[in-house]
């Protein structure tokens, strides 16, 4: 009876009903899309980079974690010399150019060759390798999201590039422009960010990375496999804190209007609870009607939300083919554990308020 | 007989602001079980207020209320709301229907909170007797004044309580409902031995009663 009381109660009332359902999906579909979306794309840069194929890493000591800041590029005879350690197959050069204008973009300098041998070559979707200096490769997300066919002129840096080849993507970066190129437009020479090291076998990965330790003491080397175990989101400096923040505001949305709601329901219908006081219900029936009221409509702005959050994500990556948004089923959970408890939380004191109200001055009420 | 109600010197003091209103000026009055009696006197004499503490909404001020042998002085406010589940049932003259349940869930959520669950059998019975077995299904807005009134008096004593407590019952019906809810209460009185309490101030209704209690000025003046 008391789940029938709360159904035609929320059955009576469809706007609240849809207003706050609508709030706890919001809230809900927030937290999804959010961490989804933090995870996505550190996932999707982390995959990219184990694509490009290379056993270990080099950089300058001072480079980032993250390569689009990396502004310290390494003299390329440090290149000569890590061909030469025992186990080396083959070492690629990459010169990092960020573009800014009109979306952020990593561009990989990258000396084809050398880049073949480490990441076993492009597959191309349409076009080929680069014939000019300012031919450029773009791989096929890019290609969609920005609508590039081969041919096509694309200005980045400040210059205009032409597709020579649209590539499959998971190579590191999704634009690939010469060597020299990217050289000259930060006007270095003979100089890289970073180097990609190839064994001839993976299980010298280690044996590999000891020796170019010795070889350049102050330098980062990175077996890949460790970048990967590094690079989540959970590494990322300050996201886990911008998490948190964006969790909580999102929670105290879904809180703030539970409690809205559930608050003036207890205003509107304090006449019903006076007269459920006056049939013998008790505080803890009060408190339970109003607590299940609350949990019903979480719940179905959980369900809503959880709907909407895929809905959110198939639309941002039909149009935004690079994003990368991972809903799991572990967030999916949190986020409505999150909202539900958000939900109790905020009909608690509505709840508590009415079953304190005096009956008498309840069943007055007008 | 056992009075099912014994009041010895009830007096209630409302506090509106910082005036003291005296609602009930010490009431002695001895009901036995199976009685029909009629409260009567003028508006804000104290009949409610009588009521509600007879019914354990509200605690009196000073003095002793004694119902069904238990002294609401030694009650918690949750003991008397236990009381109230199991032995009493109110009648209001505004019906106090819940709004958004069909008038069969009207009646069947004051079983539901005894916690004895349903009863068929007990239900119909009552909503026989009250003639709405075809009401069931309606809501409270889709009831006349006296359908409301029979829902709510079936609520009232769905779960047989010892003790009905009428406020006005028949204060917002037209004389037909009114005399129609008169004779079901009197009925009900007769046939299932329950005691009942009618506040009023219609004379025509006080006259179905066994018994007319007075009140002026918070005190009972004729019995």
């Amino acid at each position: 009876m008391i789940n029938k009381l709360i159904l035609s109660n929320i059955l009576h009332r469809p706007i609240r009903t849809a207003v706050s359902a609508l709030a706890v999906a919001i809230e809900v579909a927030m937290v999804m899309l959010f961490v989804g979306l933090s995870h996505g794309l550190v996932n999707d840069s982390a995959r990219r980079l184990e694509g490009v194929g290379a056993d270990i890493m080099v950089q300058p000591a001072s480079s980032s974690f993250f390569f689009a800041l990396s502004q310290a590029p390494m003299s390329m005879k440090y290149g000569d010399l890590l061909k030469n350690v025992p186990h080396v197959l083959a070492v690629a050069p990459v010169l990092i150019n960020v573009n800014s204008v009109g979306g952020l973009n990593i561009i990989y300098g990258v000396d084809m060759p050398s880049f073949v041998r480490v990441s076993g070559g492009f597959a191309y979707h349409a076009g080929g390798p680069f014939v000019n200096p300012y031919d450029l490769l773009v791989d096929d997300l890019y290609a969609k999201a920005n609508h590039v066919k081969v041919g096509q002129t694309v200005t980045l840096l400040n210059h205009q590039f032409n597709v020579s080849g649209i590539v499959e993507h998971g190579k590191g970066a999704r634009l690939f422009i010469p060597l020299q190129t990217a050289e000259d437009l930060l006007q270095v020479q003979d100089k890289a960010s970073i180097f990609f090291i190839k064994c001839t076998e993976p299980d010298y990965t280690d044996d590999v990375s000891d020796a170019i330790r010795h070889l350049l003491p102050n330098y980062k080397i990175l077996p890949v496999k460790e970048y990967m175990e590094l690079m989540t989101s959970n590494n990322m400096p300050f996201l886990n804190d911008f998490t948190a923040a964006y969790i909580t505001i999102a929670v105290g949305i879904g809180f703030l209007v539970i409690f809205l709601a559930m608050y003036t329901t207890i205003t509107e219908r304090t006449r019903e609870i006076g007269i459920l006081k006056s049939l013998g219900a008790s505080k803890g029936y009060i408190i339970a009607v109003i607590l299940r009221e609350a949990g019903l409509l979480s719940v179905v702005g959980i369900v809503a939300g959880c709907a909407m959050a895929a809905v959110v994500r198939k639309v941002v990556i039909t149009y935004h083919p690079t994003l990368f948004i991972e809903l799991t089923m572990e967030w999916a959970v949190y986020a409505a554990l999150l909202a539900l408890a958000g939900g109790m939380l905020g009909a608690f004191y509505p709840a508590m308020r009415a079953a304190r109200l005096d009956p008498v001055d309840a069943l007055a009420y007008e | 007989m056992e009075p099912i109600i014994a009041t010895h010197d009830l007096k209630k003091v409302y506090r509106i602001g910082k005036v003291a209103v005296e609602a009930l000026r010490g009431v002695d009055c001895i009901v036995h079980e199976g009685e029909f009696v009629a409260v009567v006197g003028p508006s804000g004499c104290g009949k409610s207020t009588l009521l509600h503490i007879l019914g354990g909404l509200t605690n009196p001020t000073s003095g002793q209320v004694l119902v069904d042998g238990n002294d609401f002085k030694n009650m918690t406010d949750a003991d008397r709301t236990r009381f109230r589940r199991h032995k009493i049932g109110f009648v209001f003259q505004r019906f106090n229907l819940l709004p958004t349940l069909s008038a069969r869930n009207n009646i069947a959520i004051a079983q539901y909170i005894q916690g004895n669950g349903f009863n068929p059998h007990r239900f119909q019975t009552v909503v026989e007797m009250l003639g709405i077995q075809n009401k069931l299904d309606q809501r409270p807005y889709a009831l006349s004044g006296g359908e409301q009134q029979r829902v709510a008096i079936a609520r009232a004593v769905i779960c047989d309580p010892k003790l009905l407590l009428a406020d006005e019952p028949t204060g917002n019906l037209d004389t037909e409902n009114s005399q129609t809810v008169l004779n079901m209460i009197r009925g009900l009185n007769k046939t299932f031995g329950q005691t009942v309490l009618m506040i009023t101030h219609n004379p025509e209704a006080a006259a179905v009663a066994d018994r007319t209690i007075h009140m002026r000025d918070g005190r009972i003046v004729s019995d």
